[in-house]
């Protein structure tokens, strides 16, 4: 039973820790954070839908349409909405991505109507056993999956030079103007990270909750509790953080009282900020906003 | 006899001698025009109900706009004149609303004192929260603030004296023993909001809110100057909590029904903070262009819900970009240009006046 819970927490885990990556790389280069990052992933979904039913691709198929459809969402978005405004407080950014997210998820609702569908691939639940402890066919995949997208973007952050880069501008954008490195399309390269990470969230997160213009709202809010967790700022922060929010509620869920899963992240955000307002992982925070 | 440069300290000197009254006068014209703005508003809600078309469903709708701007008065508080960022504030609307319908349901208790509860009540827990959020840099209180909405939200939910989605069902609304109907619900709210606007600003104006100001404006000059930031901060989180709480409990009244359907929805939070930034959060009459907007969009909208929420975001973002202080900054800002040409005219004449 403990095992099985805790194995099935970390693939719910899994998604908010790819959620919540998206949210810090997005805050830690542009102070923004982004409260349209679930609505990237819900524009993916829905595209996914699109693309399998009305248009009959294959999932493959329609998991790169979809990743790369979302990955020029974000590019479209930071070029358009958020360059101009830039250079303004964070508040004024945050505000911003909200605007973002009531225009999304009206184009949505517009288009494809306010009800929930359900996605057209279903969600496996043949159990597997793995040593003991049960675990549906789906959580695997989700897990193998985010499993893989992180170790992309590893290689990406570690062993390209775009990721090199990027990293640079985390840590001081002015000296990375300086050795000539372009701020300006790294910002909208990470804006695009986020969207390409969103699209894997959103195809894979489908067939667990269902698609409508409201269905990452849940999910957004628990990977910002897990940014916290890394202080905004660490990834590794955050994946842990996204892991121990995905199996404590699961475990209050399946020990305690079911009504108690979705407050879980909350009491375990405001216990974190009240003895470790800098996050869990110590990083110092490098710039106060 | 040389110019005298008029630097601050020494037109502080000036000001108060009799020549200068002339300046004296017109500084206090242009800080009252924040309140013709605010009466000219208030007019206005006191007048739409004669309207012959504004009745029944419609004048719920009014009520709701008027229940906005209280709400949103009480982020500006925070937002506009301290510095803070809550993207929490439903949870203190929910607060109000179920103090308030509790209350009432299983006490009986008058309208006005319903109010009142709900207002201490959510006072008091913006208190408590307060105390660990505002210790922590604005985008973590952000943070913090919208998980506490979700929390909120999640025990209205399951938590089986809140009733959750069935919600609970109110009897009509008592004042002092007396069955008020729908008009006179309204100018209940007409009259808190008057109250919340005049306590606002008299807090703005007094040492408190400079104290507040003081703390947004340079957190580190105010500790030098002997400001104690975790009291103040606590002080204005807790004021801003108790005026959304007073319009969460008339949103409870407005329709004599609470349920988890409505409150559990964190985006009621947004939709607050947003009618705060686009009516501009340091203006005192800003919280009434946004309550206006954010309500009436919607309601113009009805058959379009969708088009009203691709609306309400392209509208958030132009005012971001081109009028980052909100919509009432554009109606103050030829005020102040024509205050500052009117004010360096009358000190230059002095300054003649003087020199010769």
């Amino acid at each position: 039973m403990l095992g099985q819970l805790i194995l099935s927490g970390i693939a719910t885990g899994s998604l908010y820790a790819l959620t919540a990556i998206a949210v810090v790389l997005v805050f830690r280069n542009t102070r923004t954070i982004n409260l349209a990052q679930g609505d990237f992933a819900m524009v993916g979904a829905f595209l996914g839908i699109y693309f399998l039913k009305q248009l009959g691709f294959s999932y493959y198929t329609t998991v790169l349409l979809v990743v790369a459809s979302t990955t020029l969402l974000g590019v479209a978005v930071e070029w358009l909405i958020m360059r101009p405004i830039a250079k303004s407080d964070w508040l004024t950014l945050f505000t911003a991505t909200i605007g973002v997210f009531y225009i999304l998820t009206g184009v949505m609702g517009w288009i494809w109507g306010r009800d929930t569908k359900a996605f057209p691939v279903n969600f496996d639940p043949t159990p597997i056993d793995l040593g003991g402890a049960l675990i549906s066919m789906g959580h695997l995949y989700n897990i193998g999956w985010a499993l893989a997208i992180g170790v992309v973007l590893y290689w990406f952050f570690n062993h390209t030079k775009q990721g090199i880069a990027m990293r640079a501008v985390t840590d001081d954008p002015e000296i990375a103007h300086l050795m000539g490195i372009p701020v300006k399309f790294i910002v909208m390269l990470t804006w695009g990270v986020a969207g390409f990470i969103a699209g894997f969230v959103g195809i894979l997160i489908a067939p667990i909750i269902y698609v409508s213009p409201e269905m990452m709202d849940e999910v957004l809010v628990k990977a910002y509790v897990a940014a916290v967790f890394g202080g905004l700022y660490s990834i590794r922060g955050a994946v842990i953080g996204a892991l121990m929010i995905g199996v404590a509620e699961n475990l209050a869920g399946g020990y305690l009282d079911s009504s108690l899963k979705t407050s879980t992240a909350f009491i375990m955000i405001v216990v974190l900020l009240a003895f470790r307002p800098q996050g869990l992982i110590g990083v110092q925070k490098r710039r106060e906003i | 006899m040389s110019k005298v440069p008029i630097t601050k300290a020494a037109s502080n000197n000036l000001e108060s001698s009799p020549k200068y009254a002339p300046v004296r006068a017109l500084k206090q014209r242009y800080t009252r025009q924040n309140l013709i703005a605010v009466a000219i508003l208030v007019a206005l809600a006191i007048l739409i109900p004669l309207l012959p078309q504004v009745k029944g469903w419609m004048l719920s709708q009014v009520s709701l706009v008027i229940i906005y701007i209280i709400a949103a008065m009480g982020v500006a508080v925070l937002v506009g004149f301290t510095g803070l960022v809550s993207v929490g504030h439903g949870g203190f609307l929910a607060i109000g609303a179920y103090t308030s319908a509790l209350l009432t349901k299983y006490f009986g208790v008058d309208l006005i004192i319903g109010l009142i509860s709900a207002m201490f009540v959510s006072a008091f827990l913006g208190a408590l929260l307060a105390v660990v959020f505002v210790r922590l840099s604005g985008a973590f209180m952000a943070i913090g603030t919208l998980g506490f909405a979700f929390f909120v939200g999640t025990v209205v939910n399951n938590v089986s004296i809140f009733e959750g989605r069935d919600g609970i069902f109110l009897d009509n609304n008592v004042i002092l023993g007396i069955r008020i109907e729908d008009f006179g619900f309204y100018y209940t709210s007409v009259a808190s909001l008057l109250l919340v606007t005049l306590a606002v600003y008299c807090l703005v104006n007094s040492g408190t809110g400079r104290a507040f100001m003081a703390l947004r404006d340079s957190e580190n000059a105010a500790k030098a100057s002997g400001v104690n930031r975790l009291l103040y901060r606590v002080l204005a989180f807790a004021i801003s909590a108790g005026i959304t709480g007073i319009a969460g409990a008339l949103n409870a009244h407005v329709v004599n029904y609470v349920s988890a359907e409505v409150y559990a929805d964190i985006w009621y939070s947004v939709d607050i903070l947003i009618a705060v930034v686009v009516g501009g959060p340091a203006i005192l009459f800003g919280p009434y262009l946004g309550g206006i907007f954010v309500v009436m969009l919607p309601f113009f909208l009805e058959r379009l819900a969708d088009f009203s929420f691709i609306l309400k975001g392209v509208v958030l973002i132009a005012v971001l970009r081109f009028a980052p202080a909100g919509v009432g900054e554009l109606i103050l800002r030829p005020l102040r240009i024509a205050r500052r040409r009117k004010l360096r005219s009358v000190a230059a004449g002095l300054r003649e006046s003087e020199v010769g």
